[in-house]
């Protein structure tokens, strides 16, 4: 085990490679054909990765950095120094003493210090944090080190959902009636929004991820929704700067991954289906979407290839549009990043996604035409979060006493927590994803209720029960549904089967014998397992 | 007195939803349903922790708070919470429930851990039921905290920039 030479050396770990788990399909895998003779071996000249992010997404890189026998580097931070992303790298640096009130995956300075102190050669950000982080991206290039994602100018002109709109107009791609720029004040948004009629949306200009938007549905809600928007945004993104848009009833969210590479090459992986949404937050994608046909997928598609294309687009993106329920779509953005969702277009495509960015920002030239590109089979993603559906899906952070996901063949499960990790209220409330595979779409979801029966996670609440419920709803399996099917066509958000409710109510009669009428029989005779006394259930009981 | 409660013949389970029910004591380890008893078993093991085993399915269980004769039981992740009462008990509740007056003030608390960024009303100032009140940051989202009634705001204890556990006071309205 070498030690990593650098400033401050003791503050390297060198920890064993541990072994592979799940293997990601490789290019070579089902659903994508080439020619072998016309493969170019290009010279990896990506060595060493800095993650400059934690969780999940962090764990998944790694997984296919080692599959390329590329070695990683991951950053410790005091709020989480046992997470198990940690265990996944080669080198660990140890930034658990850093007094900074930035914390560390928002610290430009830092994270590039770190890449280079520990002789990484290339940056992957993930998503969140500074993945569309323009300012980072050229600061690793100024760095010479890899940014293994977009060009700083093709972050920036995306990103500023304003010029975005600009380029999506030049580049004839449909879009919501809106206003052509930025606009000042509360008074503005209300004129334009007579202009084009209500219901509007006002959106933050640097936005993403469904923050500093507000829908106003009459002019009287103007004034509150734009102070909040921009409040939101300038919180989110240091930006106050909104715009307003027409704002699409209960459309359907379809978004297309696309690829490029930097010799001007970009194609589109198929859609992914995220309609299934809370306050703009996904809970729930697909690939593909059963609300396209063959013709509408490459009209979509083909609009989306030319809007990277606008933009010299290189590395994995997504392109996020609109669809009314007379098929007609809209551009709403562009994702400069690789995607949460993004397992769901590999298991369809046979790609991994990760590969390819990593061998984009290798400077290597794409393998696949468009005609190469057939999506094979049906995927369901599942975002288990640490959140209470019987509380109005409010964060529920807290230790994860026990995790176990289903190991079946038709499972994938991304995840950057294990039994023992905490969720902590400083990051997102992600447990894991659950990703699950059918032939179709009918044989994807009975999959996926299977599986969602074989999650077990305790010690904290958990979206499980809003996905046994979903699976079982009419318009989920009719494929009927909208962005607005959680707010509009559900009464409650999580199944309970009958009978559930009086077993719980058995249990609490028992415990009160037990304490209070001091009945011996509860002791029962079980055959396998423990005995046990219901008391002992939970070492620590809280008090109301 | 020992002798006292080997009298009591029943237990009830009452939900926070108002659902009653009852169990026969000594209790069962079995669940009628229709004409059939069912087996219910109580189990734990090292790869599922607690669980219950009913109709041959699993189902996670934890006891997640208690405290007297009230229970929060987690069950297949969803939460219950019940109150056991013996006949006498129920009988009392039902007394003092019907002489408990109607209630005065609506008491807002801290839904989830997070950070006010936001607090939109004033000491003093009349609320409609549905107006916000609040803006709580709670990982990456932002929520409006919504006056559940229509009333004056009595105190406010919320102040923006200020981080919040779960069940922190925020505000008091006056119905």
């Amino acid at each position: 085990m070498n030690e990593v030479k650098g400033g401050r050396g003791a503050k390297h770990l060198r920890v064993r490679t541990p072994p592979l788990e799940l293997v990601p399909q490789s290019g070579r895998g089902r659903g994508v054909k080439h020619n072998e003779k016309l493969m170019i071996i290009d010279v990896m000249k990506i060595k060493r990765i800095l993650i400059a992010n934690r969780g999940e997404i962090a764990v998944r890189i790694m997984k296919t950095a080692h599959l390329m026998k590329i070695e990683t580097v991951a950053v410790k931070t005091a709020v989480e120094p046992k997470a198990m992303y940690l265990s996944s790298a080669d080198v660990i640096y140890d930034n658990s003493d850093d007094a900074s009130e930035i914390p560390v995956f928002l610290n430009i300075e830092k994270l590039i210090a770190i890449a280079l102190e520990t002789h990484a050669n290339a940056i992957h950000p993930g998503y969140g944090f500074l993945a569309e982080n323009a300012y980072f991206a050229q600061k690793c290039i100024d760095n010479k080190l890899i940014f293994i994602g977009p060009s700083p100018d093709a972050i920036y002109k995306m990103g500023n959902k304003t010029i975005a709109r600009k380029i999506a107009l030049a580049s004839g791609i449909p879009m919501a009636m809106g206003s052509e720029g930025n606009i000042a004040n509360e008074v503005e948004a209300a004129t334009i929004a007579e202009k084009i009629g209500y219901p509007v949306i006002i959106k933050a200009a640097s936005g993403g991820g469904g923050r500093g938007m507000r829908i106003v549905r009459k002019a009287e809600e103007m004034e509150k929704m734009f102070i909040i928007a921009s409040k939101e945004a300038e919180k989110a993104f240091n930006d106050p700067s909104v715009f307003v848009e027409k704002y699409i009833e209960n459309p359907k969210h379809i978004e297309f991954q696309i690829l490029g590479d930097t010799k001007g090459n970009v194609i589109h992986l198929g859609e992914r289906e995220c309609s299934i949404q809370r306050k703009h937050q996904k809970l729930l994608e697909e690939a593909p979407s059963c609300a396209l046909d063959e013709k509408l997928r490459k009209k979509m598609g083909d609009m989306a290839v030319q809007i990277a294309k606008a933009v010299d687009y290189h590395s994995a993106g997504t392109v996020e549009f609109l669809l009314d329920s007379e098929k007609n779509f809209y551009f709403m953005e562009m994702n400069t990043r690789i995607q949460v969702e993004h397992p769901v277009t590999e298991i369809v495509t046979g790609l991994d996604l990760i590969e390819q960015q990593i061998r984009i920002a290798n400077g290597e030239e794409l393998k696949y035409k468009q005609s190469d590109i057939k999506l094979k089979g049906w995927a369901i993603e599942c975002r288990i979060n640490a959140e209470d559906v019987q509380a109005g899906f409010a964060p529920d952070p807290g230790k994860i006493e026990s995790l176990n996901m289903p190991t079946d063949q038709y499972v994938r499960v991304d995840t950057g927590v294990q039994s023992g990790s905490s969720i902590v209220a400083s990051y997102d409330s992600m447990i894991a994803k659950l990703i699950v595979k059918g032939k179709d779409r009918k044989d994807a979801i009975k999959n996926c209720k299977m599986a969602l029966d074989k999650v077990w996670i305790k010690g904290t609440k958990t979206t499980l029960p809003f996905f046994r419920l979903l699976v079982r709803h009419q318009k989920f399996q009719d494929g009927t549904f909208t962005t607005s099917f959680i707010e509009k066509d559900l009464e409650k958000y999580y199944f309970n089967s009958e009978y559930e409710e009086m077993l719980a109510a058995w249990l609490a009669t028992k415990l009160f014998i037990e304490e209070n009428l001091n009945d011996d029989s509860i002791n029962v005779n079980f055959e396998h397992g423990k005995v046990m006394s219901p008391w002992l259930l939970n070492k620590r009981i809280n008090q109301f | 007195m020992a002798n006292d409660k080997l009298q009591i013949k029943k237990l009830y389970a009452l939900s926070s939803e108002n659902r009653k029910f009852s169990f026969s004591l000594p209790l069962k380890h079995t669940i009628r349903i229709g004409k059939r008893e069912y087996d219910v078993k109580l189990k734990a093991d090292e790869k599922y922790g607690t669980y219950i085993l009913w109709k041959n399915r699993k189902y996670p269980v934890e006891i997640v708070r208690s405290s007297q004769n009230k229970y929060e039981i987690l069950f297949n992740d969803i939460s219950y919470i019940f109150t056991v009462e013996t006949p006498f008990s129920l009988k009392r509740k039902k007394v003092l429930n019907s002489n408990r007056g109607k209630i005065e003030k609506e008491i807002i608390k801290a839904p989830m851990p997070g950070k006010i960024i936001d607090v939109l009303v004033r000491e003093g100032a009349t609320v409609l039921r549905g107006e916000p009140l609040v803006i709580l940051e709670a990982m990456k989202m932002q929520n409006e905290i919504i006056s559940p009634v229509n009333g004056t705001i009595e105190k406010v204890t919320a102040k923006p920039n200020t981080n919040v556990m779960k069940d922190d006071l925020l505000i008091e309205i006056k119905l």
